[in-house]
């Protein structure tokens, strides 16, 4: 019973995934973050934090921390570079299925890693929108 | 023990699983089922089925019959007397029962419960939430580092205001396994009244369990952890704590006589069974219990404590593995991580060979918290298991370790 014969990597997780997981993208901080958005899913321990530089309501620079499983790790890097240079608007009407098109699909076990980092994402950019002077919003995406 | 027979008698192993062979190692968990136990469950709905108790009918008889049958069965299986088995749904549901029924006259405000931090959140959610609700407190015997529980701190913990020490038998996240009968004699060493319950979820369906030994006052577990089926528990307890116990709930069958303002309860155990009750799951636990006792629970022991052996022997090359816990005793439970990979991704790899285990808190945050993890990969044997099956483990998590490292 060797397994690992004929096992090709895509079948676990797609190869966009792994990719990301190993060499994450705009992982890291910024020094002077306009605003920091915290969340995570206590359930399997994933935290992750966007910094984000905003000016004039548009989303000029992000990056971000934390740890999680292979699949919250790349939507991650995905999201951060999908949003970077647009408006608040334009982030707000990202749709699930957005994710999924770049992320490839997931198993339905799954579903909750892959949209983590939009939900902490929307749910800051809401925050923010009722109070525009606010730094900091954690407890995002549960 | 001939595990390759008897998991020919799972009919759920002849399928396949992402095109490999079906390794099942999610049992601490929940089981597989024999089709012995299956085809209990299906001739009790196809030639018996009618109201337990109720109704003067042939069929009601037969099915009162089969009902009871099944409950002789379960308490020979752990040495105890008919009237001492009340069934639940399940272990978290006696738990409940135990806790709910107390609080009516037995634990006050400013009374105490001793748990341990060991426990799934079965045994301390029940306990912290009525604690909040009567006013009484919650005390907690500590982890040792390498997995035991701090047995001695029992003697310091117990106070005159303890009514009640409750503690998993062995714990669904090491395989622990507690000195359960010296814990109990403890307690009743400092306060012959205090009340002791044993979480045997990890314990009943893994090896011989003898309720006299352990002389407990109760005791829990599942049936679909041991190859029954869901929707079945048992709840142990003695015949004079349970019959000075208020009951759980209220209603049908738990009653003697009722009148407008006033009812007499039924005699044990039906006075905790309130409602029509799950005759089919008890009958598919009682088929369970005849299968297990035809293996036999030694037999049962000794193959799970083999196979945790192989497994912890050949974990231990497969680079960034760390499993937590080396208790002395423990049953067939191994919890690991594979450096700092998400033990969802490891168990993401081992699906696709086929593997199923179990991946994250397993019930148990707190003791999460003292291991210093969010989770752990976490494989359970039973009997269906081989080493064979544990070789293709270790492949598939050398090969997690490889792409995800």
């Amino acid at each position: 019973m060797t397994a690992t014969k004929h096992h090709r990597d895509s079948e676990i997780y797609s190869e966009i995934i792994i990719d990301l997981y190993k060499n994450p993208i705009n992982f890291g901080k910024l020094s002077n973050p306009s605003i920091t958005l915290q969340g995570g899913n206590p359930l399997c321990g994933d935290e992750v934090q966007f910094e984000l530089k905003l000016e004039a309501g548009i989303v000029k620079d992000i990056k971000f921390t934390g740890h999680g499983c292979a699949i919250s790790r790349a939507s991650e890097s995905l999201l951060s570079e999908m949003i970077k240079g647009k408006k608040f608007e334009e982030i707000e009407r990202i749709k699930d299925e957005d994710v999924f098109e770049v992320l490839g699909n997931v198993v339905q076990t799954r579903v909750k890693c892959a949209l983590l980092p939009l939900q902490v994402l929307k749910q800051g950019f809401m925050k923010y929108r009722e109070k525009p002077n606010i730094k900091f919003a954690s407890g995002l995406g549960v | 023990m001939n595990s390759e027979r008897i998991k020919k008698e799972f009919p759920i192993f002849r399928r396949k699983v992402n095109g490999k062979p079906f390794i099942y190692f999610n049992n601490a968990a929940t089981t597989q089922k024999p089709r012995q136990v299956l085809r209990a469950i299906s001739d009790f709905y196809e030639k018996h089925n009618g109201s337990v108790h109720r109704g003067t009918s042939g069929i009601s008889a037969e099915a009162t019959e089969l009902y009871s049958n099944a409950r002789e069965k379960v308490a020979d299986f752990i040495g105890a007397k008919e009237q001492e088995i009340v069934y639940t749904k399940n272990a978290t549901e006696s738990i409940n029962l135990v806790a709910y029924s107390l609080i009516k006259s037995q634990i006050k405000k400013g009374d105490e419960v001793l748990i341990t931090k060991m426990e799934h959140h079965s045994n301390l959610v029940p306990w912290q939430q009525l604690s909040k609700l009567r006013g009484f407190k919650v005390k907690f015997v500590d982890v040792k580092k390498n997995g035991e529980l701090a047995v001695e701190q029992f003697k310091k913990k117990i106070s005159k205001k303890t009514k009640l020490v409750s503690v998993a038998h062995c714990s669904n996240v090491l395989g622990t396994v507690n000195p359960a009968r010296e814990i109990v004699a403890t307690c009743q060493d400092k306060n012959q009244d205090i009340i002791t319950l044993v979480d045997a979820c990890q314990s009943v369906p893994h090896m011989p369990v003898e309720v006299k030994k352990i002389n407990c006052d109760f005791l829990a577990f599942s049936g679909h952890k041991m190859l029954g089926p869901e929707g079945i528990g048992v709840l142990y307890g003695k015949e004079e704590v349970l019959g000075k116990m208020q009951p759980f709930l209220y209603g049908g069958d738990m009653i003697r006589e009722v009148y407008l303002d006033w009812t007499a309860f039924n005699k044990l155990p039906e006075k905790f069974e309130a409602g029509t009750p799950n005759a089919a799951g008890a009958i598919g636990l009682g088929a369970a219990v005849s299968y297990l006792e035809k293996i036999g629970m030694e037999n049962v022991y000794r193959h799970e404590k083999e196979l945790t052996k192989y497994a912890l022997k050949k974990i231990k090359y497969v680079e960034g593995v760390k499993v937590y816990g080396s208790a002395k005793e423990r049953t067939g439970v191994v919890p690991f991580n594979l450096g700092i990979i998400h033990p969802h991704d490891v168990a993401a790899v081992l699906d696709k060979y086929g593997i199923s285990i179990r991946a994250g808190d397993h019930c148990a945050q707190p003791l999460m918290r003292e291991l210093g993890v969010v989770g752990t990969a976490r494989a359970s044997f039973y009997i269906y298991n081989t080493k064979k099956e544990i070789d293709v483990m270790i492949e598939a998590l050398k090969e997690a370790e490889r792409l995800l490292a």
